[in-house]
């Protein structure tokens, strides 16, 4: 099964130890929260985002999905941490589909991110509105 | 394979005993049988005499006479000849043939191929665990139907149908009854001279014997016969063209003696060992056993739980080599149709991960799977969301 579904060490790393899988400290100006899922039986992200002035504070997530989601999520957190607020907006995740050599018939699955990522720039969008 | 795996997947293919592989290499050494059996020189009767010791010992384990065999290329090919040509040699008595939904793809797709040639085949689903209802399948016959084809032992969830009960059915209606027997041949008794049965499909590797080498039991009564399949030479008294591979017929032949000799030890052992390993995760919560227990062959354990992916849960098992309940053929992550079958809705179904063990398997084995199987689930339960998408 998964015959091309081989995983590197990064998504063998994040997957077995995802430093921001869980739940966000409430100790930011602003909370961002995005939920976003495949279908009702597939893959299913919640992420979160602590605003702190125009920074990310802190990220967090929550999933149900293959390991290299997983990773990605994981990964997107560790680069986005500390970075402007508009580092949100229109999110590449091709570094992060390299990084962790996603196999090409999956990587549709990783634009999930991209999604809930689009998700929290637009609440934060409008709530500066 | 690595030295840290471990090795839980003996529905897919079990390894080769040693003894299969030494009868084997004698037969691939210069002065073995590496000759055309189908010479007549001094060489080749040597092979053939090889070949024919191989049938009398795999007749032995079945309790036929070896005639009624013959060989192929593993249970897929014997289950298309014996579809496709019994349909063939019946097809002007009658097209209606009836399979269940919960077959394998060696047998659900000859199915379809003959739906699409014309023949109308009645798909049977199973009830809950995963079991044929006789009164369903006598329901179903017709005048006109010519063959029933219902598995042994199911391949992902280990349910035994009761073949006894089915073969008398048809029988009685005069319809040949073929039965898919990978799974159960080589691990659980069979005597084939005091059961309906018509046609029955094996392969050697789900025995401990090489890929690439099976066979097929045609009973020898009036009205079963099938017409071949493919053309060629005449070999298998014209049923199945080609040189036959001797050294792996020859490692046929020496499984199927040792799970003659063998299998009350292993079923015994399988049975221990499916019970520790169960013991050891029923207390996960929510977790379901695909099939049940109670008529199930005991290497095969199948279970799903719900909240958790199934590819995920594959590579928390690590170096636990199970298999999963999305489809081997997919990289689409589509659940088992065998499982949705039995009512298990698509979460549980792409969840389920089926353990499958047999002779060469340790209670070491068995506890690492218990300890990898538990981190797993929890692991994954702890990263996920705190509700299901739209509640």
């Amino acid at each position: 099964m998964f015959a091309t579904a081989a995983y590197n060490e990064a998504v063998r790393r994040h997957f077995a130890d995802p430093q921001h899988a869980g739940d966000l400290q409430k100790d930011h100006d602003l909370t961002l929260v995005a939920e976003v899922s495949e279908s009702a039986e597939g893959a299913h992200i919640v992420m979160s985002a602590g605003i702190r002035g125009d920074t990310i504070a802190g990220m967090a997530f929550r999933v149900r999905g293959c390991p290299h989601l997983i990773a990605a999520l994981e990964l997107a957190c560790r680069i986005l941490t500390d970075q402007p607020v508009a580092s949100l907006e229109n999110y590449d995740s091709a570094n992060i589909i390299q990084e962790l050599s996603v196999p090409v018939e999956k990587a549709g699955r990783i634009l999930l991110l991209e999604a809930a990522l689009a998700t929290l720039w637009a609440q934060y969008a409008s709530d500066e509105d | 394979m690595s030295g840290a795996a471990v090795y839980l997947d003996f529905a897919a293919t079990t390894p080769i005993d040693p003894r299969v592989a030494d009868a084997m290499q004698s037969c691939l050494s210069p002065g073995g049988g590496f000759a055309n059996p189908a010479s007549i020189h001094i060489a080749g009767r040597a092979s053939a005499a090889l070949v024919e010791q191989a049938r009398q010992r795999l007749a032995h384990l079945l309790g036929v006479d070896p005639h009624c065999l013959i060989w192929t290329s593993g249970a897929t090919e014997a289950d298309n000849l014996a579809i496709a040509g019994a349909a063939a040699f019946r097809a002007h008595r009658g097209k209606h043939l009836i399979t269940m939904l919960t077959e394998h793809k060696a047998v659900t797709e000859p199915f379809r191929h003959l739906e699409k040639s014309g023949y109308d085949v009645s798909w049977l689903k199973p009830d809950a665990d995963g079991l044929l209802a006789i009164d369903e399948l006598e329901a179903q016959l017709r005048e006109d139907t010519q063959l029933v084809s219902v598995m042994h032992v199911n391949n992902e969830t280990g349910v035994i149908q009761d073949i006894r009960r089915i073969g008398e059915v048809c029988r009685a209606h005069d319809v040949l009854f073929h039965t898919d027997a990978a799974q159960s041949v080589g691990k659980l008794p069979l005597n084939l001279s005091e059961m309906p049965v018509d046609l029955l499909s094996l392969t050697a590797h789900k025995f401990h014997g090489p890929q690439g080498i099976g066979a097929l039991y045609i009973a020898d009564r009036p009205g079963c016969k099938v017409l071949p399949i493919m053309h060629g030479g005449g070999q298998e008294q014209r049923m199945r063209p080609g040189s036959l591979p001797v050294h792996q017929i020859v490692g046929a032949g020496t499984a199927a003696g040792i799970a003659r000799d063998e299998m009350a030890e292993d079923l015994l052992h399988a049975s221990a060992l499916r019970d520790r390993l169960w013991q050891g995760i029923q207390d996960v919560s929510g977790i379901l056993c695909n099939g049940g227990i109670k008529h199930v062959y005991p290497g095969i354990l199948s279970v799903s739980v719900p909240g958790v992916e199934g590819e995920s849960l594959m590579l928390g098992l690590e170096p636990v080599c199970a298999a999963s309940g999305s489809a081997c053929n997919s990289t689409s992550g589509e659940s088992s149709y065998v499982l949705r079958a039995l009512g298990r809705d698509d979460a549980l179904a792409q969840s389920a991960i089926r353990f499958s063990f047999g002779r060469t398997t340790t209670k070491d084995d068995i506890d690492v799977a218990i300890e990898r199987y538990r981190w797993a689930v929890d692991h994954l339960r702890s990263i996920a969301p705190l509700h299901s998408p739209g509640s």
